[in-house]
């Protein structure tokens, strides 16, 4: 049996191929298992990058459900004797025009980035990143207002829909910042993920946030 | 000879040695994932504690990740039946001061909360966890000729997040009904994230990692079970997350959104509320019918898997069976429709909807018939895995037709008590299910371990269990007819009280003695991991996915050197040209005379292991 079995590893036991990995000396002396890669693989075999697309796409469908069942639940409840309709705070609507504005720049910016513009590109997605945490910034201001007039978010159902619509989307739009963070700041040199293939992927979900944010607001405008 | 269960690991790592044909990297024990490269440690000996820590915890290799999955899963498998002792001797002798039960404060919530526990245990860290993150893990990408998952760290941020809903949902138990109750959503919510992490990766994965000629159609039933698992997975969990969040702002917000107060000055604050139990069950059922579907999907492919390499035959009507393994998650969504005109608030209804149409379904008829048509005139192999796929088959089976009583409303409603319905989803939901898992884990334990499992315990193991798990389910059924029987004036209520305890003392007798038989299956399981020296051949089942073409256990990175080639669909059983083997591997070019192809496990391989070959 053993015999056998070490023809079975030499088939597998391929030349090493990465030897990126070098400059440190190999040091299995002791702790062993097979579980260790023998070899090194720094550069593995060259991986797609549209895994991040199919994952971004798959997630909005995902994010899709969630905010379809808020919004179900929320048809279902406005039924109910004791709704009492909120209105809404002045601020979302800026907040609304400054999501939208985020969009537009981020698109501008891609388009620079297309052009091999790279330093208009990073501008304009610093302006980006900056409307983005705008709205954020904003969410948070609309709430304050809505507290002021005397709805908390335990006050009647109408009001804890607003409060737990625009937090969810916010904490969904904080992924969506930390996504453009990520494209300024990662070194993408020697990566399998380009910087146009991150921005493009950023893009999709910045834009499906707008989107969900305009549905929300019209959901929480006309539903009341 | 490449040995490395944890055992080994361990006492690698504790100065032993392993006899291991290659140097070892001590960096790759740490993230060896694709974006940093594994240049994350600075010292090549980074001290044993320190080592033995990261590889248990920050080991993104995908194997790694599904051994702990199945860990956990072991874990929680043995604390739930623990309790579902606990329940069963409790219902027997009432009085009996029992563990859990009469620790705390003794109130009736905690029969109630033991049996929360044990569902939610079972449910979720057992039937989810186990096939899909566990074995799914495991052995997807290896099937597909992946190196890893397509998101490394993120599945293992899912595992960790996994262990803290694991131990959020075992401590909720501990602490008073209310808060308990808050913080076992919690963990419910922390399950959720976890499993759509799971799903985007698993999807992914299959989408994108596919290696070369790995079509569509030469993929193996189980990474299509896996795949459109993950898809559901991913649309369901979400329904659930939301459902949680609104449970979590009712509770801890103190909004209204399952209930009304029940006046609406703010006067009355403690008045209590009136509950609209109507649109949490709807959001939750919508669920809860797609979850029947995601604990037993995976088995699906799996058993189809194991019926087919063990009966020597390509599986068949293959293509009918990924459309309907399709189908079977199409249905988790559209049947719910159904319950919303049907049934309206009725919480059973849905549940008794969604078994039956899990198990008399279209796409479970065709499954079935699938299984059957492979099995029928296949050189049969009766190994202790493809044991326990057969008994899937009766299980599901058996537990199906009950599910044609459950179809009948005026049945359901009040006649047919809780303990058929018990009976019913443990047969073909949990017991089934439990039964793939096992199969599957005797199949690739070779795999995992390089070394099997005993096939002659595992075969006392199986049977003890088969007719175990009969014992404690049927009369189940019978206790549910009987409460119906004694309805009716002209049956003695005395006679059918006398009957029913004397079928729950049976019932418990069962459950013991089937539960004292997973000891052997422990002693099994810690004996073949322990046991040392001998091991198996990469291929000790002479099958044909690419798993089988790797060393057991695979290296890290799973095709090292170069990837894999694929020119085979997945289950080529039986006489094929040129061939002096019964099968070939996915690997094996078409046109290959000689049958001693790198990759192709020609004349290398072993037969069966002895034991094996002996039934």
């Amino acid at each position: 049996m053993p015999g056998t079995h070490v023809v079975d590893d030499i088939e597998l036991i391929i030349e090493d191929i990465g030897g990126g990995g070098g400059n440190k000396p190999p040091a299995g002396d002791d702790h062993g298992g097979g579980d260790g890669d023998p070899h090194k693989r720094r550069k593995p075999a060259p991986t797609s990058p549209r895994r991040y697309q199919t994952a971004v796409v798959l997630a909005m469908l995902s994010i899709v459900m969630f905010f379809m069942a808020l919004a179900v639940t929320f048809l279902v409840r406005k039924m109910g004797s004791d709704w009492v309709p909120v209105r809404l705070p002045f601020m979302v609507w800026v907040n609304t025009i400054v999501l939208l504005a985020s969009s537009g720049t981020l698109e501008l910016a891609r388009r620079k980035q297309a052009a091999g513009d790279l330093k208009g590109f990073r501008r304009l997605w610093e302006v980006t990143t900056a409307l983005g945490v705008l709205f954020l910034i904003g969410q948070v201001v609309a709430w304050r207002e809505l507290v002021a007039k005397g709805f908390y978010v335990s006050t009647n159902p109408a009001s804890s829909f607003f409060y737990i619509f625009t937090a969810a989307h916010g904490v969904h739009l904080m992924g969506g910042v930390g996504a453009l963070l990520y494209v300024l700041f990662r070194n993408f040199a020697n990566k399998p993920l380009t910087q146009s293939v991150a921005a493009e992927v950023t893009s999709h979900y910045w834009h499906f946030m707008d989107g969900l944010w305009l549905f929300l607001l019209a959901l929480l405008y006309l539903g009341k | 000879m490449n040995l490395h269960s944890k055992w080994d690991v361990l006492r690698a790592a504790l100065g032993g040695t392993v006899a291991s044909g290659v140097p070892n990297d001590p960096r790759k024990t740490f993230m060896p994932d694709y974006d940093n490269g594994g240049d994350t440690t600075k010292a090549p000996h980074p001290g044993l504690p320190r080592l033995i820590f990261r590889r248990l915890t920050f080991r993104t290799d995908h194997k790694a990740i599904g051994l702990r999955y199945l860990w956990l899963a072991l874990f929680s498998v043995f604390l739930g039946m623990i309790m579902s002792l606990v329940m069963r001797i409790h219902l027997v002798w009432p009085g009996a001061h029992l563990l859990l039960l009469s620790g705390l404060d003794n109130s009736p919530d905690r029969y109630a909360a033991l049996t929360l526990l044990h569902g939610s245990l079972m449910v979720l860290m057992v039937l989810t966890a186990a096939p899909q993150a566990g074995f799914g893990n495991y052995l997807l990408p290896i099937q597909i000729g992946a190196r890893e998952m397509a998101f490394p760290t993120l599945n293992l941020l899912a595992f960790w997040v996994t262990v803290a809903s694991l131990v959020g949902v075992t401590t909720a138990f501990f602490f008073a009904p209310q808060a308990g109750l808050t913080l076992w959503i919690a963990s419910i919510a922390l399950f959720c994230v976890t499993a759509l992490a799971n799903a985007l990766n698993f999807s992914v994965t299959t989408i994108d990692l596919r290696a070369k000629g790995m079509t569509l159609p030469r993929l193996p039933i189980s990474v299509w079970a896996w795949f459109i698992n993950a898809i559901l997975s991913l649309l369901i969990f979400s329904i659930l997350l939301a459902a949680c969040v609104y449970l979590l702002a009712d509770r801890i917000l103190g909004t209204h959104i399952f209930s009304v107060p029940a006046l609406l000055s703010s006067a009355a604050f403690n008045s209590p509320a009136v509950a609209l139990p109507g649109l949490w069950q709807r959001l939750f059922w919508f669920f809860a019918q797609a979850q029947v579907y995601v604990a037993i999907l995976p088995c699906f492919g799996i058993v189809t898997h194991l019926i087919s390499t063990f009966s020597r035959k390509p599986v068949w009507v293959h293509r009918a069976v990924v459309l309907a393994l399709c189908a079977a998650g199409l249905f988790g969504f559209c049947i719910w429709g159904q319950h919303t005109f049907a049934s309206g608030l009725n919480p059973y209804s849905p549940l008794v909807f969604s078994l039956l149409a899990s198990s008399l379904g279209l796409p479970a008829s065709i499954l079935l018939m699938s299984w059957f048509g492979t099995l029928w005139n296949g050189k049969v192999q009766l190994t202790t895995a493809m044991l326990f796929a057969l008994g899937f088959v009766s299980l599901f089976l058996a537990g199906g037709l009950s599910g044609l009583f459950l179809a009948r409303n005026d049945l359901t409603s009040t006649a047919v008590s809780d303990d058929f319905i018990t009976g019913h989803f443990h047969l073909v939901m949990g017991i089934a299910a439990t039964f793939a898992m096992l199969g599957a884990l005797f199949f690739w334990f070779p795999k995992m371990f390089g070394r099997s499992l005993d096939e002659r315990l595992g075969k006392i193991h199986f049977w003890i269990t088969f007719v175990g798990v009969y014992c404690v389910f049927m009369p189940m059924h019978w206790l549910g007819l009987i409460s119906h029987l004694h309805l009716s004036p002209e049956v003695m209520l005395t006679v059918a009280t006398a009957a029913t305890s004397a079928i729950r003392s049976l019932v418990t007798m069962a459950t013991l003695v089937t539960i004292a038989a997973q000891a052997i299956f422990l002693a099994n399981f810690v004996g073949s991991l322990l046991r040392r020296g001998e091991a198996v051949a990469k291929n000790p089942w002479r099958a044909t996915t690419l798993e089988w073409s790797l060393p057991s256990p695979p290296p890290i990175g799973n095709f090292v050197g170069a990837a894999p080639v694929i020119y085979r669909s997945a289950y080529e059983f039986g006489a094929i040209a040129n061939r002096a083997e019964d099968f070939a591997s996915q690997t094996l070019k078409p046109d290959t005379e000689s049958p001693s192809k790198p990759g192709g496990g020609g004349p290398s391989l072993q037969p069966l292991p002895p034991q094996a070959a002996a039934m």
